[in-house]
């Protein structure tokens, strides 16, 4: 069963969460996704440029930005901005804030040469505006990358809750597409059977529940056409 | 905004992350997940005004493609399913 509360959601949730104070404090928000698909184009350079657009962007572009857009339009047929540039802007735009947030998601879906240079830059626009929070997610083991930056980064584990599972089951029964066969006390049997399954399952291996609430599923549901919907909840 | 400065935002980055966090908060399902907001460490992470040392969170987990994780209960109670 895949419960869909995932890292990748997790910054969604933050980031709009975090949108929504900024239309009532005066802060700034900016967020960044690593995605495998886009590893190419995702360059630490385009990345910190992806943040700087969505900070400076808010309002009328500054002219600071338009003057080095000039400058590199001049220069070698029109070169991108370099790392250091861009670092240096970034810097002028984040001086500008009063508070900033910087959220990046999936850090292990970045090119593995380049996480240590977004590290590196995130610890440096922090050691420089120490009021900047960086919200980071990515599998566990990217943990010791991040620590190696941030000795004293705060880890949070993100899992599904018991509210979190109730809410899903519930969600996938309000979308059954054959509602007349449900009933109050079914619908409450499957959403606590679900629960106390997987409340007893702790001790065993996650393939085994499965296969349990499954033949519960069977059993609760042999004369009931729910019984096909609900399957592909597993 | 005008040609110039679309230009310049193009300039600075061909990403656009805005795109993608429209396409991910449509795969969300309400209700799921926003007892994240509620804990200690993400309050205190976000109202802190404080220096560097405290500037990081880090959310560990499955981006969620294509494997299932499930992590029941918390501090050292807590049973895996990886």
């Amino acid at each position: 069963m895949q419960i869909p509360l995932t890292a990748r959601n997790t910054s969604s949730l933050v980031i709009d969460s975090l949108c929504d104070r900024a239309k009532r404090e005066d802060i700034a928000v900016a967020a960044m996704y690593c995605d495998f698909l886009s590893q190419q184009d995702q360059t630490i350079t385009n990345i910190m440029g992806a943040i700087l657009k969505q900070l400076a962007g808010r309002a009328s572009i500054p002219n600071y930005l338009h003057q080095a857009f000039q400058e590199g339009k001049v220069e070698l047929g029109g070169r991108g901005p370099r790392l250091a540039d861009m670092m240096r802007l970034l810097r002028t735009a984040i001086a500008s804030l009063p508070k900033v947030f910087i959220c990046i998601d999936a850090l292990d879906e970045c090119l593995p040469k380049c996480l240590p240079e977004l590290l590196e830059s995130l610890r440096n626009i922090v050691r420089e505006s120490p009021t900047t929070r960086i919200f980071l997610t990515g599998r566990p083991h990217v943990g010791e990358d991040v620590r190696r930056y941030f000795a004293k980064v705060v880890v949070m584990p993100i899992s599904p809750s018991t509210d979190d599972i109730r809410n899903y089951v519930e969600m996938r029964l309000d979308r059954d597409p054959e509602p007349e066969a449900m009933t109050n006390d079914l619908r409450a049997d499957v959403v606590r059977v679900v629960r106390e399954k997987i409340s007893d399952m702790c001790v065993r291996l996650f393939s085994i529940l499965t296969l349990s609430i499954m033949y519960t599923y069977q059993r609760l549901c042999a004369d009931s056409s729910l019984f096909r919907s609900t399957w592909t909840l597993f | 905004m005008s040609g110039e400065d679309a230009q310049v935002m193009r300039w600075l980055s061909p990403l656009e992350p805005n795109n993608r966090h429209q396409g991910v908060r449509n795969d969300r399902f309400d209700g799921v997940g926003d007892w994240v907001l509620e804990t200690n460490e993400f309050q205190e992470w976000r109202d802190s005004m404080g220096g560097a040392d405290d500037a990081v969170l880090f959310c560990s987990g499955n981006p969620g493609v294509g494997k299932t994780y499930l992590r029941w209960g918390a501090g050292s109670s807590e049973c895996k399913f990886h």
